[in-house]
């Protein structure tokens, strides 16, 4: 039996896989690694980063929100970016390290990818501190000032990027950077390519230039059009891919090149009314119409959690129980 | 080219600090404010086709959104005693329990470009507010519902109900949203639905022109 490790490149790379790669098995992510929190917490929270962000999770929704009123938004004027954004520093004390050190030297390396974890992703930071609309008008209005608040997120990644490396020379990295709703892109290919391509060809560069062999984006939206920019970063795995971007055919199109984890849209299994036998009929869906190679059947959401108890379980519990009859 | 034509090319290309030079230009030209304001509109229904059918996205919305916005500032002293708005209110708003407002405010923003009034009650709002909000304000004619939680489609549904049975008349119900579709708006009652901004707009004005 291959292990958690092996069995994800065989898929990858097209070889003989000896089950599905289950979900995010392959990965033990450091979360312990010291970061800037991007999100409120939990329930009834409310932080503020240390970009000068400010989150809230209401206690009665399902995740954490920017608030961007006219009081809590950073950045209200683009042109202003350079005295008003200021990124927080990405030193950590030995004692903050220790944690995120003492999990990676537990981890079996042959077994399990040690897995770095970064976000939010470098267009959520520019809609973080400005609110979606300023963001994305900003691209229109005043491209050249985006893009040196583009390169500063970058510079800003890659410092803190040295620093993981260092501390747990992670063998893969998971990061978060949402670009598109359910059926499409926030923004045209092209735009993408003209902003965010270069930006990301830097930050996923340097991760595999020092060591990290498997990169793995999340964006748990449509993102079809954009899969050849991805593999033109260095994207490995697309991480919440949902039913809506075709994935038996992107796996035709681009198999080889790039796999696909997902094709479980979380909204559709993972609700209060949660059921195995539904889980399991859309898991039997995925699995059959993907096939075996290039795509690991995953839940949408963009970490090994669900929303509502005992879904992720439900979900693995039929992903192995597809492997017994499908390979 | 004209300069009215000239205004509707330069706002469906998102020309924002174009557009109020034009409208001058397209008013001294001789054209009268209530023509100019038609043709923005018809801009802004080619805009929101083109986001339904993929051509454009947000940005571009937004953009020629900013553009309509500047150009109706230069006609408004003109539309004074006749109103900018001729399709009446829209109450606009995301159901409770859901804070998602990007798809919701991309239709507020074409409604509002369509030619209706509108009030917009931000996010996380309850059905009493949606009534509210009815009483309140004069001629209401839509009210639109939006959400893009699926845990939040029976807030949806009981903000359907409550307004089809609060014994308020006189507007329809649009719903929207990412888990929303045809079959669930028929099954929860609603007036109508649509499944971007841009159909939201020729669907709203279809519901309204059912009521006259």
């Amino acid at each position: 039996m291959l292990t958690k490790r092996q069995n994800l490149m065989e898929t990858i790379k097209g070889g003989n896989p000896d089950r599905f790669v289950n979900q995010y098995e392959f990965m033990e992510i450091i979360l312990e690694a010291p970061m800037d929190l991007p999100l409120a917490p939990g329930p009834g929270t409310r932080i503020k980063n240390k970009w000068g962000i400010t989150f809230e999770w209401p206690a009665d929704q399902i995740g954490s929100f920017p608030v961007h009123d006219d009081e809590h938004r950073v950045l209200k004027d683009i042109e202003k970016w350079k005295e008003v954004v200021k990124a927080p520093s990405v030193f950590y004390t030995d004692e903050e390290w220790a944690p995120a050190i003492a999990h990676a030297n537990s981890v079996d390396r042959k077994e399990k990818f040690v897995t770095a974890f970064c976000a939010p992703g470098i267009f959520e930071m520019t809609h973080h501190l400005m609110g979606i609309e300023d963001a994305l008008m900003g691209l229109y209005e005043e491209p050249e000032l985006m893009k040196e608040l583009i390169d500063y997120v970058v510079e800003y990644e890659l410092a803190y990027a040295k620093e993981v490396i260092d501390h747990i020379h992670p063998d893969a990295l998971f990061h978060h950077d949402d670009w598109g709703s359910q059926k499409s892109t926030l923004i045209s290919p092209a735009m993408f390519e003209e902003f965010f391509l270069p930006a990301y060809k830097k930050v996923y560069g340097f991760w595999k230039a020092n060591g990290v062999e498997l990169i793995v984006h999340h964006s748990d939206s449509y993102a079809a059009t954009f899969v050849p920019f991805m593999i033109e970063m260095g994207i490995d795995i697309w991480q919440g891919a949902m039913t809506t971007n075709n994935i038996p055919e992107l796996i035709k199109q681009y198999g080889g090149q790039i796999s696909f984890m997902g094709d479980i849209d979380s909204g559709v299994v993972d609700h209060p009314a949660w059921s195995h036998e539904e889980i399991a009929k859309y898991v039997e869906i995925a699995c059959k119409r993907c096939g075996k190679l290039y795509f690991i059947p995953n839940l949408s959401q963009g970490l090994n959690i669900s929303s509502f108890p005992g879904v992720y379980e439900a979900t693995s519990e039929a992903i192995d129980n597809l492997s017994k009859v499908m390979f | 080219m004209a300069k009215i034509e000239e205004v509707k090319a330069k706002l469906e290309a998102g020309k924002a600090k174009l557009v109020p030079g034009l409208v001058q230009e397209a008013l001294d030209e001789g054209n009268a404010a209530q023509d100019i304001l038609q043709a923005m509109i018809d801009s802004m229904g080619v805009v929101g086709d083109k986001f339904s059918a993929g051509e454009v996205f947000v940005p571009e919305m937004l953009m020629a959104a900013k553009a309509m916005s500047k150009g109706v500032d230069v006609l408004k002293p003109l539309l004074t005693g006749t109103s900018t708005s001729s399709l009446g209110t829209c109450v606009i708003g995301t159901v409770q329990g859901d804070l998602h407002d990007i798809g919701k405010n991309l239709v507020a923003m074409m409604l509002e470009s369509t030619g209706f009034e509108m009030v917009d009650l931000g996010v996380d709002v309850s059905t009493e507010t949606f009534v509210n909000a009815i009483k309140e304000n004069k001629n209401v004619v839509l009210v639109a519902c939006s959400g893009l939680l699926t845990t939040t489609i029976p807030a949806m549904k009981e903000t359907v109900k409550t307004l089809k049975t609060c014994g308020l008349t006189g507007f329809k119900v649009i719903v929207g949203g990412a888990p929303v579709t045809q079959e669930m708006a028929d099954e929860i009652g609603a007036d109508g639905y649509a499944s971007d901004a841009g159909s939201a707009a020729v669907k709203a004005k279809e519901l309204v022109s059912a009521i006259a």
